[in-house]
């Protein structure tokens, strides 16, 4: 038996565990499906050890189940992004980090001409008294000037590594820099970046606290940045995507789409997943309901199509693709008339109209008309009537904006819609949620 | 572009880094405390036999005291991908809060060598309110360098503000934090009213609405503890809600509410019972997100927001549906 880690290779498992812990939150070992006993024990674990103090538990009936409490306006940063910082490592890793940038950092010429791998690896024993093969040192300084640390130059048939810039004299030049990163590694994507130049140049953030972020999102992270690297370069990408939907009979596969062989291997089994190609120009994200989507360009089938970003499981970057630009700006063009995710109805028509007439006390209830105002995406607001008041607008799909009309309970006196469905679909809705609070 | 889950950024080497820079010296008994305060509950074990004589050697023990065998001067530079990480937030509308614009020009040249890791339109905000705070306005820059000022030197201020009724309140307030709503787009200022009272509150203003700011210079005799405040705030009753497990309402509600203090356990094969922790700050929004779902969330308690969902229903019924 292998002795338990808290430090991981992949982040994949791990992003699935620590997501149902802190999204659901109720399993119990028996209801995570897929993987044996003895790997939700150590990825429990684990989540213990990175993520002690947000840690619950909690006994229902014999089962006992751990959940992730976590109230993002009390905290400074993402406690998520501990899991990012669980990388494992070996020994020499982690003395070749110190003793190589130590070295190079000791040299009184460090900025000028620095050191050939083999000087290196005389130094290092000189130095510190350790014996390193040139080869390993010379890996260690190649990864470290891909990874930006150390600066690689050629001089002849010489390859010297010296340091790259230090990182505190920018933030001491730029105060406000240093204050825009505390704010930043909470409110913006990829936040994590943001902590781990808290960590590199030694700050820590007691200025700012964030609301309506979704701290779960930062799982995501490894598929988004080379989304962005593929958006930036205007590639196509394939994807591997996990379905989001409950288990039911299979769809016939569409072009484009197509189930992997390790699909295949597990049909019987949940989840499934498939391939889908296309081109990625777009990260659509709720501010409300916690969804993020990559919105994609399906060439084959001439229209944008949305995926949950959390049920992408890999990127592969594929070749540009030539009409990028064009493309983007329909989508710019389009968005706007999209209520969330979705560029297409059930109906079949371009787009449909939504009125929405409501009942509001204009002396007393301005906060709703201020609410139509700033949620409504640019609808029409019409004063009809004493109290009475219209909002209009055309959105792609009507049904999208089902759970906001909810929102206006009490005050709804009609829904018009040339989306048939969605006037219904309230009107049930409303009737069911009538029956079980008063007659029930 | 290099890696984001990469050793480099292992809490085991942040936590050396941190000690090699701060001191070059120290005792195992502080070397485990800094350990457990940085790291995992679990890193001690394997990190703390690490940096004695006999592991990776960054330590050598003399006299019963580790003394650092690396320099002084030890740092990390920034990777590539954190130096494109800060040129990407200099092209964010909020980065003028902070820089001015030849601060920006400086910075941007100092990293020339890298692309911004995102651009503001490759992300898209469906659903952001319209009424978004305007960061380009000269006063309202003002007002949140002199507030971010002053929470950083725990001084009190005294702020002429517009309520939501339009009146014009002043009072001296001691600012904790400052919040930003992404769905708002907006900024609150998290404040103490007064040092005179005795039961401090957090009060929260908005950015947008504050008239005036005026320094005082007079440093808190005590700093207050913004959390316990908060948590103070919250009812001691959470809302109690049935999640009906159908069209997928158990993995939308727990992924909205997420941010959320919260429990959850499941009642019977397709009802959920989750308890939401809240604050009269958050009660309106609360019960909108609640009603947002129709009849896939029931609300069985507490008795106060039973009676607002119930009051909405029989409003609704009333007007004819």
């Amino acid at each position: 038996m292998s002795e338990f880690n808290e430090l991981i290779k992949s982040f994949a498992k791990s992003r699935e565990y620590v997501r149902d812990f802190f999204v659901y939150g109720f399993k119990t070992r028996d209801e995570f499906d897929g993987w044996s006993s003895r790997t939700y024990d150590n990825e429990r674990r684990r989540l213990e050890s990175w993520l002690a103090g947000y840690v619950r538990q909690e006994h229902t009936g014999k089962a006992k189940n751990i959940y992730l409490s976590i109230d993002s306006n009390l905290l400074d940063t993402n406690p998520l992004y501990r899991v990012w910082k669980a990388k494992s490592f070996t020994d020499n890793d982690i003395m070749l980090h110190f003793y190589i940038l130590d070295l190079l950092l000791r040299a009184p010429d460090q900025t000028a001409c620095g050191q050939t791998a083999d000087e290196i690896t005389d130094g290092l024993l000189a130095q510190y008294g350790t014996v390193f093969d040139s080869q390993i040192v010379r890996r260690k300084c190649n990864q470290y000037a891909d990874e930006g640390i150390l600066i690689k130059e050629k001089t002849g048939r010489e390859v010297r590594y010296r340091p790259a810039p230090p990182a505190r004299p920018l933030f001491t030049a730029h105060p406000g820099l240093r204050d825009a990163v505390k704010l930043y590694q909470l409110a913006s994507p990829l936040g994590v970046v943001g902590s781990t130049i808290m960590d590199t140049a030694s700050f820590q953030n007691k200025l700012f606290r964030i609301k309506h972020n979704f701290f779960v999102h930062t799982l995501e992270d490894e598929m988004l940045l080379p989304l962005l690297q593929a958006m930036h370069k205007e590639q196509s990408v394939l994807l591997t995507v996990k379905s989001t939907k409950q288990a039911s009979p299979r769809k016939e596969s569409t072009p484009g789409t197509q189930e992997t062989e390790a699909a295949s291997r597990t049909a019987a089994q949940s989840p499934r997943f498939h391939e889908t190609a296309g081109v990625p120009l777009k990260i659509f994200t709720s501010t409300r309901t916690g969804r993020r989507y990559l919105c994609l360009y399906l060439p084959h089938r001439k229209r944008f199509t949305n995926i949950r970003m959390d049920a992408v499981k890999s990127v592969k970057i594929q070749e540009p693709f030539p009409d990028y630009k064009n493309i983007r700006e329909q989508l710019e063009q389009n968005k706007g008339s999209a209520w969330g995710v979705s560029f297409q109805n059930e109906n079949r028509r371009h787009s449909e109209h939504v009125k929405l007439t409501l009942h509001i006390n204009e002396h007393a209830e301005s906060y709703i008309l201020k609410r139509l105002e700033r949620e409504g995406k640019g609808g029409t607001i019409t004063r009809t009537a004493a109290d009475t008041f219209t909002y209009e607008t055309d959105v792609f799909d009507a049904n999208e904006m089902l759970p906001w009309l909810r929102t206006f309970m009490g005050r709804i006196l009609s829904i018009e819609s040339d989306c048939p469905q969605l006037a219904a679909r309230f009107q049930r809705d409303f009737l069911s949620m009538y029956h079980i609070y008063f007659e029930t | 572009m290099s890696e984001l889950f990469s050793e480099i950024y292992n809490c085991y080497f942040q936590v050396i880094k941190s000690l090699v820079e701060q001191k070059n010296y120290i005792t195992e008994g502080e070397l485990q405390y800094r350990i457990q305060n940085a790291c995992f509950e679990e890193s001690i074990l394997s990190l703390l036999p690490g940096l004695t004589e006999n592991g990776w050697g960054f330590y050598e023990r003399r006299d019963g005291v580790l003394h650092s065998r690396l320099s002084g001067n030890f740092h990390v530079p920034l990777t590539g991908l954190q130096k494109s990480y800060l040129k990407a937030i200099l092209l964010d509308e909020k980065i003028g809060l902070f820089l001015d614009e030849t601060q920006i020009r400086q910075i941007n040249a100092a990293l020339s060598d890298v692309e911004p890791l995102f651009l503001p339109g490759d992300f898209y905000y469906y659903d952001r309110f319209a009424d978004k705070d305007d960061y380009a306005n000269p006063e309202y820059k003002k007002h949140f360098r002199t507030i971010l000022s002053a929470i950083r030197n725990h001084e009190y201020v005294d702020i002429l503000y517009e309520s939501r009724q339009q009146r014009r309140l002043h009072h001296s307030y001691l600012p904790c934090r400052l919040e930003y709503s992404i769905k708002n787009d907006c900024f609150r200022l998290l404040a103490v009213k007064s040092h005179t009272h005795r039961n401090p509150k957090v009060i929260t203003l908005n950015l947008g609405r504050i008239i005036e700011v005026m320094s005082t210079r007079i440093v808190a005799p005590k700093i207050p503890d913004i959390n316990s405040l908060l948590r103070r705030s919250c009812y001691h009753e959470p809302v109690r809600i049935l999640i009906k497990n159908r069209r997928n309402a158990l993995e939308r509600a727990m992924l909205q509410f997420a941010n959320y203090e919260k429990s959850t356990r499941r009642l019977n094969e397709d009802t959920y019972e989750c308890l939401i922790y809240y604050n009269k700050e958050t009660e309106a929004e609360l019960l909108i997100e609640i009603l947002s779902f129709g009849p896939m969330i029931k609300v069985a308690g507490n008795e106060t927001f039973l009676r607002q969902i119930k009051e909405r229903l029989g409003r609704q019924m009333a007007l004819g549906s």
